[in-house]
């Protein structure tokens, strides 16, 4: 299979095309079966919190083998009913047991091999006479005289949101959209290809990116590329890493949690620097409306709207960069520092939104990664060696290519 | 099969911290955290109330549902213990807490959190039981030698309460008929019936 050229464009087919597009293939099927588990994990009922240890007596005989939970039973029940008045509760039952009380640790715990949600379920369903003594759920605060953040918060149901919030919509919401947007991103290679250097290469080259903005943009990138991956381990890691073993996780969690805060600051500084570099080639213009209209011409090779230095979609980039950024920086400076200006329930928002607002960065900044390397001839170069080739920038930023001949005359 | 709660009586109780107080005692539990506190309602006016809250130990339990590491667990008794060596002091458990039971020493200069602690029922931790790496971590397992966690155990006027909670629920039930007033048991729904909510 060759790649679709436009009528006249003469050019040679551009290295394996076929392979590019059967690689997008392969890779938009392994997506599409996660995307399913994804939206199957959503659905499944399962995210209540359900009792993973179980408490018991020791095995008391040959005979008697494993934890009794019997024993349990009976110790708690015998026990706090000693704080009841006597008249009502009788006597101290100590020298009625049933059971036998030998050595000074009674009770061990074990894992439950396969844990279950039916005692949640059982837990959660009051019974009739318990139902009218319980107060309702409300906000209290009081005072208190420690010295603590929060101290005099008694109640805030607004935690069972936030953990709604978190463990149901935030790390949904990322999966589908990282694992969605990937998806398209594999479906558009498979069915469109690799978008060509339509009229082929020139063999001429033209500078578009110096060297400060490269490195900038390398140090951007690669610090965003592990925050995301020690984010990802945070937000993640129950599904991706706990297989390995709760130490594992343990151990991961912990690097994670240093390396996110270690890869920070050059992530903020190449937002700032890049903000300062590109704001004024990235000011939206009218030409980004035509540019949008005729989607950017990625889904046909003979189409090649006009763009001055950045076209609308690297401007959408820029900007998406520079807020989603921005906010991620702000909130993550914020969390650096628990209670300096916010009180708890402004913490947990700051702590949704940054996990939010990351979730959608990673998703968006996978379409500029795709574009910027596998999805389009030649991209790649701009960014790294700093130089492209005239033909790819005449397609792609005809009025800029124009106007760097007008000021230095034709390149060599 | 038993499921353990708290109950804090506020009609009975007097904000005089020995809950709080002997916790600290019992576990060892470092400066700048605390497993119990108390808190004063409306204080210096009519009507004013104190209650003694710690961890719940909820049914369908925020904390661990939140836990990006594995370190919370609820044990089959409902009581919700920790991991500490898991633990990556991220503070989602914190959000998550509708009673501000998880406590964080600061750990570094930039206000990082350090590992969390909680109450633990008196039930210790994933240690030996009875053990002293067991106590180092998590203080006391009065649990596992058959008893009851102190603060409730020490209370003078039994405003506390721990155990079965069908047990501690007949004793309060029994004492609001008695006396004829009661305000009912505070932090219930949101610990223990979430779904009733």
């Amino acid at each position: 299979m060759t790649m679709t050229h436009a009528a006249g464009a003469g050019a040679p087919p551009s290295t394996g095309g076929a392979g590019y597009r059967i690689g997008g293939a392969i890779v938009a099927l392994v997506l599409l079966v996660l995307l399913a588990v994804q939206v199957f994990e959503i659905f499944d009922d399962d995210a209540r919190t359900i009792p993973e240890y179980r408490w018991g007596t020791p095995p008391i005989s040959n005979v008697q083998s494993g934890l009794s939970g019997v024993g349990t039973d009976e110790l708690l029940r015998e026990r706090a009913t000693l704080q009841g008045p006597r008249e009502v509760f009788g006597p101290s039952p100590e020298n009625q047991r049933t059971y036998q009380v030998g050595s000074e640790t009674q009770m061990i715990s074990e894992e439950i091999e396969t844990p279950s949600a039916l005692q949640t379920l059982a837990w959660s369903d009051p019974s009739r006479e318990t139902l009218p003594m319980v107060r309702g759920t409300d906000r209290v605060e009081g005072i208190s005289s420690l010295p603590y953040v929060g101290a005099e918060v008694y109640e805030r149901p607004f935690a069972r949101d936030w953990r709604l919030g978190m463990a149901d919509f935030a790390t949904h919401l990322g999966a589908l959209a990282i694992l969605g947007f990937a998806f398209l991103l594999a479906a558009f290679l498979a069915i469109r290809g690799r978008v060509p250097i339509s009229s082929g290469k020139s063999g001429r080259k033209v500078e578009r990116f110096g060297f400060i903005e490269r490195a900038t943009h390398w140090m951007t990138s690669g610090s965003f590329v592990m925050l995301a991956l020690t984010g990802i381990v945070i937000a993640y890691g129950d599904t991706l890493i706990l297989p390995f073993g709760d130490y594992v996780l343990g151990q991961t969690g912990w690097l994670a949690t240093w390396g996110h805060m270690m890869f920070f600051p050059p992530f903020a500084l190449g937002i700032l620097t890049m903000f300062i570099l590109w704001i004024r080639d990235a000011l939206p213009s009218k030409l980004d409306l035509q540019w949008l209209k005729q989607g950017g011409g990625l889904f046909r090779d003979d189409v090649h709207p006009s763009a001055r230095r950045f076209n609308a979609g690297q401007k959408l980039i820029f900007w998406s960069v520079i807020l989603g950024g921005g906010i991620l920086v702000l909130s993550g400076i914020t969390l650096m520092f628990p209670f300096f200006w916010l009180d708890i329930n402004g913490m947990g928002w700051v702590m949704l939104t940054h996990a939010i607002v990351a979730v959608l960065m990673i998703a968006v900044i996978l379409g500029h990664i795709y574009i910027g390397s596998v999805g389009m001839q030649g991209a790649f170069w701009a960014m790294w060696t700093g130089d492209v080739d005239r033909n790819m920038a005449a397609e792609h930023h005809d009025l800029w290519l124009e106007e760097i001949d007008r000021k230095r005359g034709p390149a060599e | 099969m038993a499921r353990v709660k708290f109950l804090c009586d506020t009609d009975r109780c007097i904000e005089c911290n020995a809950c709080a107080t002997s916790c600290k005692n019992e576990h060892e539990v470092p400066w700048g955290m605390v497993r119990r506190r108390v808190v004063t309602i409306n204080d210096g006016s009519p009507g004013e109330k104190s209650i003694a809250i710690s961890c719940m130990h909820c049914t369908d339990a925020p904390c661990v549902a939140v836990c990006p590491t594995d370190t919370l667990y609820q044990t089959d008794i409902g009581v919700v213990l920790h991991n500490k060596d898991n633990c990556i002091g991220c503070g989602y458990c914190f959000y998550a807490c509708p009673f501000g039971a998880p406590q964080f020493p600061r750990a570094t200069l930039f206000g990082t959190r350090g590992i969390m602690d909680k109450c633990t029922y008196c039930a210790g931790g994933p240690e030996e039981n009875g053990s002293e790496a067991e106590f180092r971590k998590y203080g006391r397992n009065r649990i596992a030698e058959g008893k009851l966690p102190i603060c409730a155990e020490v209370c003078s006027t039994r405003a506390l309460l721990a155990g079965d909670g069908e047990v501690i629920g007949e004793i309060y039930r029994e004492r609001v008929l008695a006396r004829g007033f009661g305000s009912g048991a505070w932090g219930w729904e949101t610990a223990y019936y979430p779904e009733e909510a």
